[in-house]
């Protein structure tokens, strides 16, 4: 046989087998069927509001969507969230359209609706899943989840009938479904969000310092002619005459005298140590005078509790809190979610507890505590500022204020040891603001807490800065300083808002583990690795940073090749390889941080003459097509030329060399 | 069926000259390396990624290597007078420019189909970390998209060799031949494109421009036909037209049409 038939016969097999590929249909889901929704990667309504609807055995609607160029099926909690995750072209450009998209089914399982509008299956049915495309969506009903109006889906639409004539609603289709839900551009413009809760927080702030000026009822003291000279010059300068107790002769306890004291009143301690277990169950102002006002608790148990709206606790000292970290779990408070977490932490010793102590005040204290400092339980519009609590070091010690269930405020604040400055757990709205942080775990802990803000807290030598766990959304971060720390930010959750930090010598500058959240004009220096993605939803915002002098810019994650600009518009990370041709402010050459040639073209002439050549920029044109096909990586294809808030960035990072001479000189 | 032996012969003796050349087995071997460490240097765990990866490096590397294994086909002959001696024999022209282009295309596809099969190795030898807890599926992406974009570029090959014997027929001299075959690959790498490029610059042109424009460019065709089989099936947004058969036919008129000339131009 000739050799051309030969290598001819061959080559027309491989042909041959190469046209099988025109046989198949690749872009069919017909085949995928649903899985088990713990084995998905899960988004959408908050963990606070599935975890309350899990206890309460309430239903929450659940999808999920077998995206065409993302491997991990994606589940979503709430067909709110379904609708967006198919339909949000930002998602459908990161992952492709979806192949398969699968819902619950809750036909034949037969759904009531509480009074609360919450859904429940009476008998303990288990959902099935069904195909969307099959489905039908119930609206208009009072069916609810914890975040808003719910569309109830069956995989029958005669169910679906039944249960709309039931409840008075009326019965959609999937793509029905989907042009009724209005596009929701809650992440895109955070400015208003920042301002409104600076401004929920001013009025906080007045409404509870208004108990500084009660007039003063009650003058008291350890020595009894200090106690008569302070109640004579009161009753001189403001003609009133407050009663005058000298502890010990005129009343028992500290105890007593606030019990005793007219309500909306000022009680005034002067300097002295004083032993208190004390509970304040009136509105009352207990002030001091300064470090010399000293409340003892003799290392047993909480040194004050509060039990009362609009009290104040102003200008003194506490020491000698028990060292009981944690509550006892066997006790009961009517909690139901979160039980554990409630009584285990909610109920340990601290400095002051407040209980159902809303708008009420703790100001100018200085605390010394083994445990807590400030605890809040159901305590709204409460406000802590202008503290100074001293832990312990390590972290065998607790919070320096743990905020359970109170939307408050901490301000001007000053926390040294202990586990973490500040814990808050379901106190969705509260803020934290121009706070100093040091020697701590974490400084700010958010658990289950939606749309906080927290803003300018100067943070160092903790372990994590400001942490955001357990998928809460709404949260601001903004204009915090986190230096010499493990980890500088972490947020999670979804819909958050990260701007104006400056983190800076830490071993992780700022950690993404949100989804569908914005990254913006933060300060990324000198740290080990500059921005951790932790995400395997990568639906974030990340663009106008200054990401410089790190000794790695970023560290992808593991889910998929993430594309790091908005509008045209990347991060800075010093000088790229590339050139800003029309003087945009933009280079003209996409830039890759996890690349090691790209990474090193700044320090290796090899690697920048490499960055420049033809070949590399041939690799880097389809580079962000099918982003999440791709191996985990992150590239911004709009790196800036100038450093966003150059200010910020100290000299020597920004043009190595030269200023390095310069300072060592 | 009497002239398929003589085709067969002519094809026979192409394919043993260019096994014979070391230069031109040489650029063969560079060529396979070449592709196959742009598909292991992307180390994309996905067919789709792959494809686009060598898409544009593919579109240029192509013409090069056809066209070195090409320009010289009937030019050497006519040189060596070797085609005169063949002009003696019972063979048509056309027939023996079709075993020519056999031979050396058989040569040619059968190098860019290792090119490809090396680079298509990296997808199912590449590790992906893979998050075990987390249910994955298949995903759009498949092998068949893959085959499909080898099918797309083997046509593509036989267009652009077919392009390259016009050249070689139409040279009188190696000098000439080495400069029209250069300004061939240049034309069709660049010049076509920026051509076509040039004439849609004008406001609303490029939108209201027919599709059929692509038939001009055989890059733009072949570009235009990965797309359509192998991007467009997997979600990735590609203009709507019918421009799959628009390019089939494009690719398969560039293929004949150069060679029916090349008949022409060798026998004169």
């Amino acid at each position: 046989m000739r050799a051309v038939t030969s290598v001819g016969v061959l080559v027309v097999l491989v042909l041959l087998l190469a046209g099988t590929g025109l046989a198949v249909d690749p872009g069919s889901g017909d085949q995928l069927s649903a899985v088990p929704f713990d084995r998905t990667l899960t988004t959408g309504l908050t963990g606070v509001d599935v975890e309350r609807a899990r206890e309460s055995g309430y239903v929450i609607p659940r999808g999920q969507v077998f995206y065409s160029q993302y491997k991990y099926v994606v589940g979503y909690y709430g067909t709110d969230a379904l609708v967006a995750g198919v339909t949000d072209p930002q998602q459908t450009a990161q992952f492709g359209q979806p192949l398969a998209v699968f819902v619950t089914d809750l036909a034949g399982t037969e759904p009531r609706v509480t009074d609360d509008g919450y859904v429940t299956l009476p008998n303990a049915s288990a959902p099935a899943w069904t195909r969307a495309e099959d489905a039908w969506f119930v609206v208009g009903t009072p069916a609810r989840t914890p975040a808003g109006p719910m569309a109830v889906p069956f995989g029958d639409r005669a169910a679906a009938r039944a249960f709309a004539e039931d409840h008075d609603g009326r019965v959609l289709g999937w793509t029905a479904l989907q042009d009724r839900v209005e596009d929701d551009d809650a992440a895109s413009d955070h400015q208003p969000k920042v301002a409104a809760r600076h401004r929920w927080a001013d009025r906080a702030v007045d409404r509870a310092r208004a108990a500084n000026d009660r007039p003063v009822s009650t003058v008291v003291g350890t020595d009894e002619r200090a106690v008569v000279a302070a109640t004579e010059r009161l009753s001189a300068s403001t003609n009133r005459s407050p009663s005058a107790v000298v502890l010990g002769e005129d009343a028992p306890t500290l105890d007593a005298v606030v019990d005793d004291a007219p309500p909306n009143t000022t009680v005034r301690l002067l300097p002295g140590r004083y032993d208190a277990n004390l509970t304040i169950e009136q509105p009352l102002t207990l002030t001091g005078t300064g470090t010399g006002t000293v409340l003892d608790g003799g290392g047993d148990d909480s040194v004050v509790l509060v039990r009362a709206p609009d009290v104040a606790i102003t200008d003194l000292r506490i020491v000698g809190v028990g060292d009981a970290n944690a509550g006892e779990l066997e006790a009961d408070d009517g909690s139901a979610w979160d039980r554990r977490i409630r009584l285990a932490y909610g109920y340990g010793d601290a400095a002051i507890r407040l209980r159902d102590a809303h708008r009420s005040l703790v100001e100018h204290v200085s605390i010394d505590t083994p445990s807590n400092g400030i605890v809040a339980l159901d305590s709204d519009g409460a406000v802590v500022r202008e503290v100074e609590v001293t832990g312990t070091a390590g972290f065998e010690g607790f919070m320096s204020v743990l905020p359970m269930y109170s939307r408050m405020v901490v301000e001007d604040s000053h926390f040294d040891g202990g586990r973490d400055a500040v814990y808050a757990h379901y106190a969705d709205g509260m803020v934290v603001r121009d706070n100093h942080v040091e020697n701590v775990r974490f400084g700010f802990h958010d658990m289950f807490t939606s749309d906080t803000l927290v803003a300018n807290n100067t943070i160092e030598d903790v372990n994590t800065g400001l942490n955001v766990m357990s998928r809460p959304s709404g949260n601001v971060v903004v204009g915090n300083d986190v230096t010499d720390s493990s980890v500088g930010i972490s947020v999670a959750g979804s819909a958050s808002y990260v701007a104006g930090n400056v983190v800076v010598n830490n071993e992780v500058g700022i950690s993404i583990g949100t989804t569908r959240s914005t990254y913006r004009a933060n300060t990324i220096v000198g740290n080990e690795v500059g921005v951790r993605s932790a995400t395997t939803l990568p639906t974030n915002d990340v663009f106008e940073n200054d990401i410089v002098g790190n000794d790695r810019s970023v560290a992808a994650g593991m889910a998929a090749l993430e594309s790091w600009a908005v509008d045209g518009r990347g991060n800075y990370w010093g000088p790229v390889p590339g050139v800003d041709r029309d003087g945009d402010g933009v280079v003209d050459r996409t830039y890759d941080p996890t690349d090691a040639v790209d990474r090193s073209a700044r320090h290796s002439p090899l690697a920048n003459a490499l960055a420049h050549s033809p070949a590399a920029r041939l690799f880097d044109q389809f580079q962000q097509a099918a982003p999440g096909l791709r191996r985990p990586s992150i590239v911004d294809p709009a790196p800036l030329s100038d450093p966003v808030n150059p200010d910020r960035i100290p000299a020597n990072d920004t043009n190595s060399s030269r200023t390095t001479n310069e300072s060592t000189a | 069926m009497t002239e398929v032996r003589p085709l067969l012969d002519v094809a026979e003796r192409e394919l043993r000259t260019v096994v014979r050349t070391p230069t031109l087995m040489l650029a063969g071997v560079g060529y396979v390396l070449l592709v196959g460490g742009i598909g292991w240097l992307g180390g994309t765990g996905a067919y789709l990624g792959l494809v686009l990866d060598l898409l544009t490096p593919v579109e240029v590397l192509v013409p090069v290597l056809s066209f070195a294994f090409g320009y010289r086909a009937v030019l050497g002959d006519r040189e060596s007078g070797e085609l005169a001696t063949i002009r003696t024999y019972p063979v048509d022209g056309y027939w023996y420019v079709l075993g020519v282009y056999l031979g050396r295309a058989v040569a040619v596809v059968a190098l860019v189909l290792l090119g490809l099969a090396a680079a298509g190795l990296v997808v199912p030898l590449t590790g992906q970390p893979q998050l075990s807890v987390i249910a994955s599926h298949a995903t759009v992406d498949s092998v068949a998209l893959y085959l499909r974009y080898v099918l797309a570029t083997t046509l593509f090959v036989l267009v652009v060799l077919a392009i390259a014997l016009l050249v070689s027929a139409a040279a009188r001299s190696t000098r000439g031949g080495l400069a029209l075959a250069t300004g061939a690959v240049v034309a069709l790498a660049v010049g076509l494109d920026g051509a076509l490029l040039g004439a849609l610059t004008g406001e609303g042109v490029a939108t209201g421009a027919p599709a059929s424009l692509l038939a001009l460019s055989p890059n733009s065709a072949y570009r235009s036909l990965v797309f359509e089989l192998s991007v467009a099936p997997t979600g990735v947004v590609v203009p709507d037209g019918p421009t799959a058969l628009l390019s089939m036919v494009a690719l398969c008129a560039w293929v004949v049409v150069p060679l029916a000339l090349a008949s022409r131009l060798a026998w004169r």
